[in-house]
């Protein structure tokens, strides 16, 4: 509510006025409404939203102000000093039931049939205010689609809503959210007077990736979810609160379940404004389906005489000990390993990096199941920005922000949509820097598309352009120019291939901005070169005070990456929280430590013999497919723990199968470090246990039990979390290295994986909503491209790298470049790491016509 | 596309004019619908395209505009006044005579495709009630009479 003030109105920052007899003192700028409800006075709305600016198109919020001579709408009036206001006198409440009564005219007051009933604010303002009968006498007006044989107007706008064009009440909330809160223009609302309806766009369908929220929002049963439509009424439902498990701000959610049918219906926001403002990505949304699907893992699997046959969990455990043992005996423990996911609970990745570390005193265990060529340590400068402090909603007020290396909308969609509400609200200037252009840059004041492999040569030239142009007073900053190549502006620009009076812009924003919101993301994190990008990066940081007066951060991918870093599940931790884990556990092991590319590397050397997988399908997602499936075949012996069956399973000698996070209560530490805890909503299905008990188990067998108690598990995790892990910055300036840049004769375009905005990971191809937004992998390219290589949307594209090939469908894009193609990795379908080499910068690929 | 370069000119020549292309939809859209004669969701994708403004909002003008019609109409389109005031003097009764004559009813055109008659909100011209609009022209203070006499020269016209 304080995101709005009106810088016009200037003078004191706040008024004071009288509602009901009440004096109240609210912010310059606050609406009516918003003084009112912030002293507990309730005024009803339909089409006001506390993210939305105000339309006052539905006049059920009326209010009566003296010397005003009639009603007004409260939500689009701005308190002022000396207002007396009335919110419940005869004259309010005679306008309250008019509007109902206007509102009511058309409306076909299907409530048994409607999916809204139980919740629907229209049921409950006029059981409130409204008439109990209507003086409308005549016909009401119905729309009927075309190929509607009913009075029913149910008409799919979308692969997951339904609209009843009957049932609305034109509040236009969907329509302004969409293009306001979302920037999408895939819904509208067309024709006048009482014709008027909300409808797809011309030709398109309202697919984007936050289209579910259209459907939480409306106030009636006009647009309504498929999978919850017509299953069950609301109140038969219970609502357990919990964190969603495909994002790293950890949206807050609810899960509304049936608890004696152990099933889900449906997943709503359960508002943090410090989080995610009460929107919902459709992954959050509709990923509770993973967990309900029924191709789930229903029991334990050993491999006998080569193959996986179902087994009981005593069973599986024997068949573990005996073999980890024997590796164990034969030798030692530290050839046994294990990689967990970043997305399970804080107990489970605890859990896990105690059992390794005690049981086998191995230290080769992480958590990074797809980044290539990974540092070991945290003596980095890429560590030391990614342990920075971050403000989901520091972003909101930030004046100037960047985004680099980085395609928000799908990878922080969360994130995305603060971006735009800062720009929306507070006109802050937003920079779009990246290889390849991305829809962030709809609010950016510019877009800055530097060439493939140039990226720290960008932000270098954004430092000489400060230094060439005296835009900051960093004292030892004649220093820098030493470190880095090339030293002037002009030769910098002409390497990044961006012109350098944009990049003067940019870094004179930087140097003015009084609060600046830095954001990196996965292109670094994934990037072979991540630490000479990250150096360039402490450098811009230093340079312009950034972290001084805002923030910067490389932002964490997965809903507990942040617990994983707090917690120690890397191969080398952190020194404060190494230190702690000694006092802790009295003692670590000292024995080498691996990351994932290390530990794929021994294994295939014979080195690493046994390895345990919990939720992370290293095959599917860790570059060089055939490489890591190479590794993991030299296995003597592997665990895999996942709730479906999966490339990386195929290759277990004994897969147990694993809960879903809404099916134990768990923690998980979003991007901002900020702890949360997400309620059991479901008892595990099938024969799943959650990774905790799994590994308590395990250890069991070999007679080390991990924890005497919950509580002493607890108070351990209690104990880390409260280390200090942010790394401090580097003194002075660093040298950043010149990267070598491997050209492939024969491949002219740059391959970069993404995760469609619909999907994340491996596991979201078994959501079935998610899988009719978007159900194949593509290959994204620009339509100059395409034409070049003449080719059609939806035609059959070979793409190939000198290690691999594979044949995807392809898809056109608005905003792509040339040079620069996409594809999603999260198709099982379409194994795009196979066309990956491990140790590159870039995946060099070409692409031909599949003849017909 | 459907536009012709004329027409394509003529629109960004106008988009120039407004500090927003936003503002350019209504004039475009009046370029449009003066080359092609008529609206549909083709047209509105060609001025998007021209104008740099997001097709559903094009959309969203066109249709809230009745002026617009959105399928093609006979040479001359009849547009005839039914609010209150044109009402109380006896639209009802003009337009059941129109649907007589031109053997049509409303929101249809004639098979020689010379008059398409539709109904519309109030243009503005209470005080010469009842009234209605052919093409571009008011014709006011209807009477029979004069329909008659205003359907014939036209069709002469034609
Ligand atoms: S569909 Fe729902 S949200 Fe959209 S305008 Fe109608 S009532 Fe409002
Ligand atoms: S809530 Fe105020 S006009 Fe709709």
């Amino acid at each position: 509510m304080a995101d709005k003030q009106n810088p016009e109105t200037g003078g004191q920052a706040t008024v004071t006025l009288t509602i009901d007899g009440l004096t109240v003192t609210v912010p310059r700028g606050y609406t009516v409404l918003e003084a009112a409800r912030s002293i507990g006075i309730n005024i009803p709305t339909f089409c006001w939203h506390p993210k939305l600016k105000p339309v006052g198109a539905c006049r059920i919020c009326y209010v009566e102000i003296e010397k005003f001579p009639k009603l007004q709408v409260s939500c689009a009036t701005v308190a002022m000093d000396g207002m007396v206001v009335h919110t419940n006198t005869d004259q309010v409440k005679n306008g309250r039931r008019a509007v109902l009564e206007f509102i009511l005219l058309n409306h076909p007051l299907d409530c048994p049939t409607c999916d809204k009933g139980g919740e629907c604010d229209l049921q409950n303002l006029t059981f409130a205010h409204g008439l109990d009968d209507s003086r409308f006498a005549f016909q009401k007006y119905r729309f009927v689609d075309d190929d509607m044989t009913t009075t029913f107007d149910d008409k799919r706008i979308g692969p997951e809503i339904i609209l009843n064009r009957n049932r609305c009440i034109l509040c236009y909330k969907c329509v302004r959210a969409n293009k306001e809160a979302f920037g999408e223009y895939d819904l509208g609302a067309y024709e006048r007077g009482n014709i008027t309806e909300i409808n797809a766009a011309p030709g398109r369908q309202v697919a984007n990736p936050f289209s579910g929220n259209l459907v939480e929002i409306c106030p009636v049963g006009a647009l309504t979810n498929t999978d919850w439509r017509y299953k069950i009424r609301v109140w038969l439902t219970k609502t357990t609160p919990s964190i969603c498990n495909f994002s790293s701000s950890g949206t807050n959610i609810l899960f509304y379940k049936e608890d004696h049918k152990n099933k889900i219906y449906r997943v709503t926001s359960r508002r943090n404004d410090d989080i995610d403002d009460g929107w919902l990505a459709d992954i959050t949304r509709y990923s509770y389906q993973v967990i309900t699907s029924d191709e789930r893992l229903i029991k334990p699997l050993i491999k006998k005489e080569g193959k996986q046959v179902p087994a009981t969990w005593e069973e599986a455990l024997e068949v573990i000990k005996k073999r980890l043992n024997e590796i164990k005996d034969k030798k030692g423990g530290v050839c046994i390993g294990g990689l967990a996911s970043p997305s399970l609970d804080n107990a489970s990745l605890y859990s896990f990096a105690k059992f390794l570390r005690r049981t086998f005193n191995s230290n080769k265990l992480d958590y990074r199941q797809d980044y290539r060529m990974l540092p070991k340590d945290t003596a980095n400068n890429y560590s030391i920005l990614a342990s920075q402090p971050f403000k989901i909603a520091g972003i909101d007020d930030s004046d100037v922000i960047v985004t680099f290396a980085t395609d928000l909308l799908r990878e922080h969609q969360n994130e995305y949509l603060r971006v735009r509400k800062a720009f929306n609200f507070k006109k802050a200037r937003i920079f779009v820097a990246n290889p390849y252009a991305v829809k962030t840059a709809d609010v950016a004041e510019l877009e800055m598309v530097y060439k493939v492999g140039t990226d720290e040569i960008f932000i270098n030239a954004v430092c000489l352009a400060a230094l060439e142009e005296n835009l900051v007073a960093c004292p030892d900053r004649a220093d820098l120019k030493k470190k880095i190549k090339p030293s002037s502006l002009k030769d910098a620009a002409e390497q990044c291939g961006v012109a350098p009076e944009t990049i003067k812009i940019m870094a004179r924003a930087l140097a003015e901005g009084k609060k600046v919101t830095f954001i990196a993301g996965e292109l670094l994190t994934r990037c072979r070169d991540r630490e000479i990008i990250a150096s360039a990066l402490c450098n811009l940081n230093r340079l312009f005070g950034l972290n001084r007066k805002g923030q910067i951060a490389v932002l964490a991918r997965y809903a507990n990456s942040m617990g994983a870093v707090k917690l120690g599940i890397s191969p080398e931790p952190v020194p404060a929280l190494k230190k702690e884990l000694e006092k802790i556990w009295s003692g670590l092991p000292d024995t080498e430590a691996y990351n994932t590319d290390t530990m794929l590397v021994h294994m295939k050397k014979e080195e690493i013999n046994g390895f345990i997988i919990m939720g992370a399908n290293p095959v599917m997602l860790y570059p060089d497919r055939e490489f890591v499936k190479e590794s993991l075949e030299k296995l003597d012996f592997l665990v895999v723990c996942d709730l479906y069956e999966t490339e990386t399973t195929a290759l277990a000698d004994v897969v147990l199968p694993l809960a879903g996070w809404a099916e134990y209560a768990g923690d998980y530490i979003n991007l901002e470090g900020c702890r949360q805890h997400a309620e059991q909503a479901l008892k595990p299905r099938f024969e799943a246990y959650p990774g905790y008990e799994i590994l308590e188990m395990i250890a069991d067998k070999f007679e080390k039990k991990l924890f005497s108690s919950t509580e002493e598990r607890e108070s351990e995790i209690d104990r880390l979390l409260k280390v200090d892990t942010t790394l401090p910055w580097p003194d002075g300036f660093v040298e950043v290295k010149t990267a070598e840049i491997e050209i492939e004769k024969d491949y002219p375009l740059a391959l970069f994986l993404c995760d469609d905005p619909h999907h994340c990971g491996h596991l979201t191809e078994k959501a079935n909503s998610l899988v009719n937004f978007c159900g194949e992998a593509y290959i994204e390219m620009a339509e100059e491209q395409a034409r070049a290589y003449n080719l059609n949307e939806g035609d059959s594209v070979r793409l190939e790298s000198p290690i691999g090939k594979i044949i995807v469908p392809l898809k056109i894009s608005e905003h792509l470049d040339n040079q620069v193609v996409l594809v999603p990795r999260n198709f099982t379908s379409h194994p795009v790491t196979s066309l990956l080499m491990r140790k590159r910068r870039i995946d060099w690929v070409r692409i031909s016509k599949v003849a017909e | 596309m459907i536009l012709n370069d004329e027409a394509i000119a003529k629109i960004k020549e106008r988009v120039g004019l407004y500090p927003q292309s936003k503002s350019a939809i209504l004039p475009a859209l009046t370029i449009a619908y003066h080359q092609v004669g008529y609206l549909n969701d083709k047209v509105y994708k060609d001025i998007a395209d021209i104008i740099k403004v997001p097709c559903v909002e094009i959309a969203e003008a066109a249709t809230f505009y009745t002026m617009f019609p959105k399928e093609p109409v006979g040479k001359y389109l009849i547009q005839v006044c039914h609010n209150i005031s044109c009402a109380l003097l006896g639209a009802d009764s003009l337009i059941s005579y129109l649907e007589q004559k031109l053997e049509i009813k409303k929101g249809e055109t004639t098979r020689d495709n010379l008059f398409t008659l539709v109904t519309v909100e109030c243009l503005g011209s209470c005080a010469t009630a009842p009234m209605m609009q052919i093409n571009q022209d008011y014709y006011e203070n209807l009477t029979r009479e004069k329909v008659d006499k205003i359907i014939e020269e036209l069709r002469a016209k034609a």
